[in-house]
């Protein structure tokens, strides 16, 4: 079953496709983390992931980040690390925001996609 | 003789059963006349006092026979399991082992004769005050195995105390530190050795039905492994009095559910390494994980949340490896532990403990919630390494039944909530099929990705 879902898929993911799913992902993660903090606030593109207005902590992001990974693989058959010196290295965080983190995701994939097609 | 008080202590026994093998008894006379025998073998062979001589095998009475008179001619022992087969050369090597005797299925045999001559500091040492050896390798996860060099009879001196004589189940290996406690702990006491060809539960369950086994000196693993398969709903194993369990750590839920289906075994936690020996334990209530770690010829520390033992059964040292020991005699064991009063809980291998953006989760702890849930069948948590916290923790799960990966998630997370704190519930899981399992039955904790 999970051999099958990974078998990459030929179109690559639009951008609305992937800020859908870590929307998603992401709403998802903090109905997990806390039913006490309110997280009623809508997530959006501009929703902060790090810094002092974040709705996240640290176990939250990477939880997040793991989770779009997994879904990534799974949903898509494509297989990212988002959390590696590379990403840590970026002169802006891709972890900053929703929209700086499906930024970097797009990039990556763009990146990903002739290789897997070689 | 080199051991003077352990022959004399067997050759009482006389006509009891020493040893059950392939379902067949062996008298403590029997073995005594096999022992005689080996000594003549040796002397055809021209093995020596002061010679290096690995014992290749399981429990049988030919590898028991030879072990012990080989202990009467001050000879070194190094006995060699099944699962060393793929590093056996490298191991005799280690240990410069001169003579080897292979012992098959059947307990026929073969020698094979080395061209060395012993060079190692620590083992001529040994040899020159004409004591007999034993050369055990530690059987760690990771890097190689180092060889500890022992004076037998160092690590044989508790069992001049008598003790009550049990039928005991030969589980731990050969050449493991636990199982040479298993043996010398039984023929010391006049009991009976019953071994098995494998450590399938199947096996184990129908030699303690059969033979009315008292004893099981086991792992956390196979009995965890014990309650998943169910195999002892088609036996009687009411005849075990005891369970202990050591070599790695204990999850609590496993503990409890063993109590439930063996309600008159009593279960107690041992605790032992290579290098001192088995240390015995009192436990502070029948289902704690809280010990007392001791006994006579152990002094135990803790230091900064590691466990120290100073030991007079320790080994002489490592004859590839700096010796462990410091200047009084202390060992770090590198396992972390937690102290309350008198009494620790072992909490597992420091290298093992996961250190999630500085704070430490014990796998052990993790597991034992999960191995409560529905559905999961097996689970090795472990460090997985993560650019921003350091290390998350990962678990590899093994499920009764289909499910997507990350509703199993979602459930694991919504589960642990209450049970965990945030940080040690499993960000990354893996579902894989049987649980990897070393031949020791401890698990391998090793972070492999799953697909």
């Amino acid at each position: 079953m999970l051999l099958q879902s990974m078998q990459p898929k030929q179109k690559p993911l639009s951008r609305t496709e992937i800020t859908a799913l870590v929307i998603s992902t992401l709403r998802d993660v903090l109905s997990r983390q806390s039913e006490t903090r309110k997280h009623k606030k809508a997530v959006q593109e501009s929703t902060p992931l790090i810094g002092e207005h974040s709705v996240c902590d640290s176990l939250g992001l990477v939880n997040l980040i793991v989770d779009v990974e997994q879904r990534l693989q799974e949903e898509h058959g494509i297989l990212l690390t988002l959390a590696d010196e590379r990403a840590l290295s970026q002169k802006i965080s891709p972890f900053r925001t929703v929209s700086s983190l499906v930024d970097y995701i797009e990039r990556l994939i763009r990146e990903e996609i002739p290789n897997d097609a070689a | 003789m080199a051991i003077p008080w352990l022959l004399d202590r067997l050759r009482q026994w006389e006509n009891e059963p020493a040893l059950i093998w392939n379902d067949r008894g062996f008298s403590y006379a029997s073995l005594f006349r096999a022992v005689t025998s080996w000594k003549e073998q040796f002397r055809d062979h021209g093995v020596q006092a002061g010679q290096v001589v690995a014992v290749e095998g399981d429990f049988s009475p030919n590898t028991i026979a030879v072990f012990l008179a080989l202990i009467d001619l001050t000879g070194i022992v190094v006995p060699l399991s099944k699962s060393a087969n793929g590093e056996r050369k490298k191991l005799m090597e280690i240990a410069e082992v001169e003579f080897s005797f292979r012992f098959g299925p059947d307990d026929n045999w073969e020698i094979q004769r080395n061209d060395r001559t012993v060079t190692h500091p620590l083992t001529r040492q040994l040899i020159q005050m004409a004591k007999p050896g034993l050369i055990l390798f530690s059987s760690g996860s990771t890097g190689e195995n180092k060889a500890a060099l022992h004076d037998i009879s160092r690590l044989l001196e508790k069992f001049k105390v008598l003790r009550p004589k049990r039928r005991t189940l030969g589980f731990l290996l050969f050449d493991h530190i636990g199982g040479i406690n298993t043996l010398f702990a039984t023929l010391s006491s006049g009991g009976t050795l019953v071994t098995v060809r494998n450590r399938a539960p199947e096996t184990v369950c129908r030699a303690i039905e059969c033979h009315q086994v008292e004893l099981l000196p086991t792992t956390p693993t196979f009995l965890n492994l014990l309650l998943i398969s169910e195999v002892y709903r088609n036996f009687d194993l009411s005849s075990l009095k005891r369970i202990t369990y050591g070599t790695e750590p204990m999850p609590e839920a496993t503990l409890r559910r063993i109590r439930q289906i063996l309600p008159d075994a009593e279960l107690q936690q041992t605790y032992g390494l290579t290098e001192v020996g088995i240390l015995r334990s009192k436990s502070q209530l029948p289902d704690s994980l809280w010990v007392q770690l001791g006994g006579e010829a152990f002094q135990t520390k803790v230091v900064d949340g590691l466990l120290w033992i100073r030991a007079e059964s320790a080994m002489l040292g490592y004859l590839n490896a700096p010796s462990p020991f410091d200047e009084d005699g202390w060992m770090n064991t590198g396992d972390m532990v937690e102290v309350d009063g008198d009494f620790i809980r072992i909490l597992g291998r420091r290298s093992e403990i996961i250190n999630v953006g500085g704070q430490k989760v014990p796998p052990v702890e993790v597991e034992s919630v999960l191995l409560q849930m529905d559905n999961i069948r097996e689970v090795t948590v472990f460090g997985e390494s993560n650019a921003l916290l350091g290390q998350i923790v990962a678990a590899r799960v093994t499920l009764t039944r289909p499910e997507p990966l990350l509703a199993l998630k979602k459930r694991i997370q919504i589960f642990c909530k209450d049970k965990l704190a945030a940080y040690k519930i499993p960000m990354r899981i893996a579902i894989v099929s049987p649980e990897a399992i070393s031949p020791r039955y401890k698990k391998i904790r090793q972070p492999q990705k799953a697909v």
